[in-house]
């Protein structure tokens, strides 16, 4: 790939404070603009922890890392002007009706008015929510909060789109529509950098993923690439386990 | 300031949808005041008003001394005398046993005679000291005899607190000194009148030459006596307010572990922006609070035949003080907000501090009931800064200079709070402040 990366991470650490063991250890890893990318693997892989970090959540403990041309350690602020956020938990308030939360969020953003009342009303009726706009969160089914959550993660239309496992625990039919989704915002432009423990989910949706295993990187390159380099192995879940195993993991 | 005010609408929304915590903040404290105030009447009144102790009273002398004593005590106001039980009067050796079977508290026996030996002792000392100016003749007192000192007999519950003990025997000293006085005078009149018979002596009805007046020191003139309720109003209006803490560090530890605040985070707004959004919500909270607190005082109250609220007039006082109190509870509570890992943590320790504070800064108990040391140690208390600013109001009748200083610890507690907050954030998330 020629062309300059959207993301660049060069020897990425990070150690929580009382943990024997380093959460991330010297991780570099390029992302390219458009790309859909996929960071699999176990429990305490890290991927959490590099999409916290990246978003600015956390400090690492060592390593640079530039997004979209500007430097973490610095110029978080622009990052954050070109970053959405989908987290694993569904950081929505209960309370609130679905509108008022992505008002909110929205608002955050500096979005404002009508044409963001309008934006809502539009990204719910694309993930069929739109009559449950004044309905408050803690109504809605787990499928229909995971969907209000992404669209709180993409009101302003962020060049890059970090989510967290976004189809976890969720049914077919809502899964369908959020995968459908990504494909038509990254066909717009959007880099998704996406976390994920289906591999099979991952492979017909990413063009390129990394397996993480216990704070590293082991493996990275285009999912059929990947498969089609290990022959053994008929898709990217047996590939997957074999590079990182099949001991339970905490 | 857009974005600020936007987290202050949501801030304001999710308060407003949870009812239980509204009732919690408004309406509890509410119910508390009246209940503190109700309750504690019972004791400002067992203090203030003292309540009359029963007294056996055993006059076996029949004369002045015995007569004086009794009516000395019935007028006092603070004792009830008892001269018969069951019909049948009071004894020595009942009174005793009375008091020893804890049916009553004191038991004041005075000896036959004892009027009859004063007078004697009165009428020697009398005649001894005009018979220096050759005005008497020694020979009328030979058969009179020098009597010893009479006993009168004083029987307490060991349950009687010392000081009340005192009270009592000065009270009984004092009736004896006058009645002996009377004597003193009348003699001096008998004795001069037969050494003179034109003397006429004058109908002088002895006064005491000094008076003591009990004042609480106001700066104006007009005298406010404190009673229960303008201590109980200010002081549990602090408290509620500083329980801001229990729903606002809740708040905050909420949108942590709901991931709100992590979402937040990745968004072009920072963490200070978002506390101060919680501060001004939180803020007018405390200032309805201390509305709602102060118009119990005045109008709910005195529907329970309890003194109604003097709010004094200085309403800009009264408002900078709400405030300054307001700011320094919502400082604490970011404070702890921010420290506190989990929401139980927050509450226990948010509240039991609280407790700590409100208790060594004079909210349960006022300062000046305390033990010395506790007066030393109250003072570190912001609960204490605000009562005492809230007393300058309502019960020395002070303005702003008088709540200056108090105000001003206030809110220097609240900026200090705030610092730290930022400090500890600036810590834990270098990225996010």
């Amino acid at each position: 790939m020629a062309e300059r990366p959207i993301i660049e991470i060069k020897n990425l650490s990070k150690r929580y404070k009382g943990s024997d063991e380093p959460a991330l250890k010297d991780i570099t890893l390029d992302i390219y603009p458009h790309e859909i990318f996929g960071l699999l693997g176990p429990n305490g892989a890290g991927k959490t922890t590099t999409i916290s970090i990246l978003c600015g959540l956390f400090a690492p403990t060592g390593g640079e890392i530039m997004i979209d041309g500007f430097n973490l350690h610095n110029e978080l602020d622009q990052i954050k002007q070109v970053i959405g956020v989908v987290p694993q938990d569904v950081a929505l308030y209960p309370t609130l009706t679905a509108l008022e939360n992505l008002v909110f969020f929205g608002n955050m953003y500096g979005l404002k008015g009508k044409s963001l009342k309008d934006l809502i009303m539009d990204r719910m009726n694309v993930f069929g929510l739109e009559r449950f706009a004044k309905k408050k969160i803690s109504s809605f089914s787990g499928g229909m909060k995971r969907r209000v959550n992404l669209i709180a993660g993409l009101l302003h239309d962020p060049k890059i789109l970090f989510l967290d496992e976004p189809t976890a625990g969720i049914d077919v039919q809502s899964k369908i529509v959020i995968l459908e989704f990504l494909h038509e915002i990254n066909r717009k432009g959007t880099t998704i950098i996406y976390t994920s423990h289906y591999m099979e989910e991952a492979e017909n949706l990413c063009s390129r993923v990394s397996i993480m295993d216990r704070g590293t990187i082991v493996s990275t390159g285009n999912p059929k690439e990947l498969v089609a380099d290990h022959p053994e192995f008929k898709n990217l879940e047996n590939l997957f386990l074999h590079l990182t195993g099949k001991g339970l993991r905490d | 300031m857009f974005k600020f005010i936007s987290a202050v609408k949501k801030e304001y929304l999710l308060l407003l949808r949870d009812k239980a915590g509204i009732i919690i903040l408004f309406i509890m404290p509410m119910m508390l005041i009246v209940i503190m105030s109700l309750l504690q009447e019972v004791g400002w009144n067992a203090i203030a008003k003292e309540p009359k102790v029963e007294v056996l009273f055993v006059n076996n002398d029949g004369d002045s001394l015995g007569i004086n004593m009794e009516e000395g005590l019935r007028s006092s106001g603070f004792f009830d005398v008892i001269d018969s039980v069951d019909h049948a009067s009071v004894t020595a050796e009942s009174a005793r046993a009375a008091v020893k079977k804890g049916d009553y508290l004191i038991a004041i026996v005075v000896p036959k005679g004892v009027t009859k030996s004063m007078r004697a002792n009165v009428r020697i000392a009398v005649a001894k000291t005009l018979s220096g100016f050759g005005m008497f003749n020694p020979m009328l007192l030979n058969n009179i005899a020098q009597k010893g000192a009479d006993t009168v007999t004083l029987y307490f519950d060991p349950t009687i607190r010392k000081a009340f003990k005192n009270a009592v025997v000065s009270s009984i000293k004092e009736f004896n000194y006058r009645s002996e006085t009377g004597m003193v005078f009348r003699s001096f009149n008998s004795e001069i009148s037969k050494q003179f018979p034109a003397y006429k002596p004058a109908e002088i009805e002895y006064k005491e030459s000094l008076q003591f007046k009990e004042v609480f020191p106001n700066y104006v003139e007009q005298e406010e006596i404190p009673n229960t309720v303008q201590h109980n109003v200010p002081a549990w209006a602090i408290f509620a307010m500083f329980f801001i803490i229990i729903p606002l560090t809740g708040s905050m530890i909420k949108e942590r572990e709901e991931g709100s605040l992590a979402r937040l985070m990745s968004m072009p707004v920072s963490y200070i922006h978002l506390l101060l959004s919680k501060v001004t919500v939180y803020f007018f909270v405390c200032l309805i609070q201390s509305f709602l607190m102060i118009f119990s005082g005045i109008f709910i109250l005195p529907l329970f035949h309890v003194p109604m609220l003097e709010v004094g007039n200085h309403i800009i006082a009264l408002t900078l003080m709400t405030i300054a109190t307001a700011l320094a509870a919502l400082g604490y509570g970011l404070l702890v907000g921010t420290i506190a890992n989990t929401h139980q943590q927050a509450a226990a320790f948010g509240a039991v501090s609280i407790i700590i504070l409100a208790a060594i800064g004079g909210i349960w108990v006022p300062v000046y009931l305390m033990p010395t040391v506790m007066r030393h140690v109250a003072v570190i208390s912001p609960l204490n800064w605000g009562i005492t600013g809230f007393y300058n109001i309502f019960l020395r009748q002070g303005g702003l200079i008088t709540i200056m200083f108090p105000a001003l610890k206030l809110v220097a507690f609240f900026i200090l709070s705030v610092l730290i907050t930022y400090i500890y954030r600036k810590i834990k998330s270098p990225l996010n402040i």
